[in-house]
């Protein structure tokens, strides 16, 4: 199927017969250039995406830059506290205006090219030897090279999220029932989280869709990581690794109760109960916790690991340790990652110790687990190109999915669009690809 | 300055590169101290690394051998995607340097380090610098801890020990 066939014919791609017991993806949904090129126009920069922590912007002048789809963007703490954001492009020539990946202005911000000038609220402030630039009427429209500012710019409990594109929908309704997963996360102290300093960067050789399906994908853990599993099995006979130090194997091996959630529009949720919750870095604040809020909530915070998929492009990961992952395509088979320590503010030394530790031997390209992960799923990818067999079926669960909330949702008061008893179970992608569907074929 | 010793602590950089590049562990392994130190920064910044393995990401912090030992382990089970098979690696190691010696008798060095890594994820080449505290122990040098700074940061390939 050639790209223009892909583009005129997107309802073939995904085979959605549930009823008969058949939901099944088209591979050339992460090869085809023209269903990429469709994908970065609509998902990241049509539409709501992920864009930093406010943690990372925490004083008056502080920037982040990222980007939305192709487009680079900042965003800046005002004066007031509030926030801004804006193409990180000067509006005379194009030029990239602000050069780090965090940083600081000093007052406004100047073009390094030509030396134009902006406030913090984007107002053009300074055009260098203006009188003498021979403009219209002697005199330059400033107005007319403002910076350009994101259309949508709104944080939910300190996740900044924003949109190039004016979509009417709300935050509030983009996230839907992702929230309390997000609060759980943000809960963890009266001050809540902060991401911490230092990231790691990596270029994975697979379709950007790929990270999406890995984060309720509880499928691959005991044989990709089974290796891990065995070595941290052995590591902790040696003494130095008890209490928070221990790593939960008996997750890995897949032998706690756990389940999975299409929470809708491409958003989604693995869970997995703690085989040893007293490993857990937040374990010290147990009674903390029991005391601030719900015995339901509680368990969830506790005794209960998460993996949360905010479509398109913000993962939170509450298992051995927690983080936060965001993800940028850079073409259909290249996506760039970025992956942060996220921690309460204000937690023990130890376990902030433990919670770092934990994050070093899984979560990194230098690490025990997210290595074999890239490679798996780099592999994937490579079999994405054996159009002979062109389609990936997501059967597993789809006789035991059922619609709505489980008990373990009900103790949140969520209502995800399906749930299913196994984090072994691919009914979530089921949403993730209706969504999909949806957003790409719907009238630009 | 010590020739001798600066001789020695070059010849100890060299045999460490010689057993990774030929993936001889157990004579790697044995080049370290049993309470070892091994310390990867992560990058805070483009310009800035991190300093507080107990506060910040690092990119790996293993205290005590046996942390290496676990790595090796996991190369040896053959049972780990990212390495089956095994990158091959040529490690140059330069600029050794002898920077003091301290009232306990421990060494401070540093050296400067290449890695040209080729294999079937992706050919790559590494570089950075290591600072090394090295004590003598039965008449041998051997390292009680190294911070190797990785300066690619951007990686397109999983990176273990054995790439340091």
């Amino acid at each position: 199927m050639g790209s223009n066939d892909s583009l005129l014919n997107m309802a073939s791609l995904i085979d959605d017969r549930v009823g008969d017991g058949v939901f099944r993806v088209r591979k050339e949904i992460y090869t085809d250039p023209a269903l990429y090129d469709r994908e970065i126009k609509r998902l990241f920069e049509g539409g709501w995406i992920f864009l930093c922590h406010e943690s990372q912007i925490r004083a008056a002048g502080d920037y982040f830059t990222t980007h939305a789809g192709r487009q680079p963007v900042f965003v800046l703490r005002q004066d007031d506290g509030s926030l801004r954001a804006f193409l990180n492009v000067c509006p005379h020539r194009g030029s990239i205006l602000l050069p780090l990946r965090q940083g600081k202005i000093q007052g406004s911000i100047n073009c390094r090219f030509h030396g134009w000038a902006f406030g913090p609220g984007g107002e053009c402030e300074g055009i260098t030897f203006e009188r003498a630039g021979g403009y219209p009427g002697g005199q330059a429209d400033k107005r007319h090279f403002d910076l350009t500012p994101l259309a949508r710019l709104e944080s939910y409990r300190g996740f900044v999220f924003g949109s190039l594109a004016p979509v009417s929908e709300s935050l509030a309704d983009f996230l839907g029932s992702t929230r309390p997963f997000i609060d759980l996360f943000v809960d963890q102290s009266p001050q809540g989280i902060e991401v911490l300093r230092g990231a790691s960067t990596y270029v994975c050789h697979h379709n950007w869709k790929m990270q999406v399906e890995n984060v309720p994908d509880g499928y691959h853990v005991p044989t990709v990581h089974r290796t891990f599993g065995t070595t941290m099995a052995k590591r902790q006979l040696r003494p130095g690794y008890e209490g928070l130090l221990q790593t939960e194997t008996g997750r890995i091996s897949g032998n706690v109760k756990n389940g999975c959630y299409d929470l809708g529009r491409g958003h989604m949720l693995l869970w997995a109960d703690r085989a040893t919750p007293e490993a857990a870095p937040l374990y010290p604040s147990t009674a903390e916790i029991e005391k601030n809020f719900s015995a339901e909530k509680a368990l969830w915070m506790l005794r209960r690991g998460r993996n949360l998929m905010v479509f398109p492009n913000l993962v939170l990961n509450d298992l051995a340790s927690t983080h936060l992952r965001t993800h940028r395509p850079l073409g259909p088979d290249r996506t760039e990652v970025t992956v942060m320590c996220i921690a309460p503010v204000g937690e023990s030394r130890e376990a902030r110790y433990a919670r770092l530790r934990k994050f070093e031997d899984f979560f990194l390209l230098t690490g025990m687990a997210t290595s074999d992960d890239l490679v798996s799923l780099n592999i994937v990818h490579e079999g994405a190109l054996a159009e002979a067999r062109p389609w990936i079926d997501f059967q597993r669960g789809i006789a035991t999915m059922k619609p709505g909330a489980d008990e373990a949702a009900r103790q949140l008061g969520v209502v995800p669009d399906s749930h299913n008893t196994s984090w072994t179970h691919e009914t979530p992608y089921h949403g993730l690809y209706r969504h999909w569907l949806r957003s790409l074929s719907a009238e630009a | 300055m010590d020739m001798h010793l600066e001789h020695e602590v070059a010849r100890l950089f060299s045999l460490e590169a010689h057993f990774l590049d030929r993936k001889q562990w157990k004579d790697w392994l044995n080049l370290y101290l049993e309470d070892a130190e091994f310390w990867a920064p992560a990058w805070a910044g483009e310009e800035e690394l991190t300093n507080d393995p107990w506060n910040e990401l690092s990119l790996i912090y293993l205290r005590g051998r046996g942390g290496l030992e676990d790595r090796v382990s996991r190369i040896e089970a053959r049972d780990s995607l990212a390495s089956v098979p095994l990158d091959r690696t040529a490690h140059l190691v330069s600029n050794a340097l002898v920077h003091a010696t301290l009232q306990d008798g421990s060494i401070e060095a540093s050296s400067s380090w290449i890695t040209h890594v080729y294999g079937v994820r992706g050919t790559a080449t590494l570089g950075g610098y290591s600072d090394y505290t090295l004590r003598r122990t039965d008449g041998q040098l051997r390292i009680a801890k190294k911070r190797v700074v990785m300066i690619n940061d951007r990686l397109e390939i999983p990176v273990d020990i054995y790439h340091l």
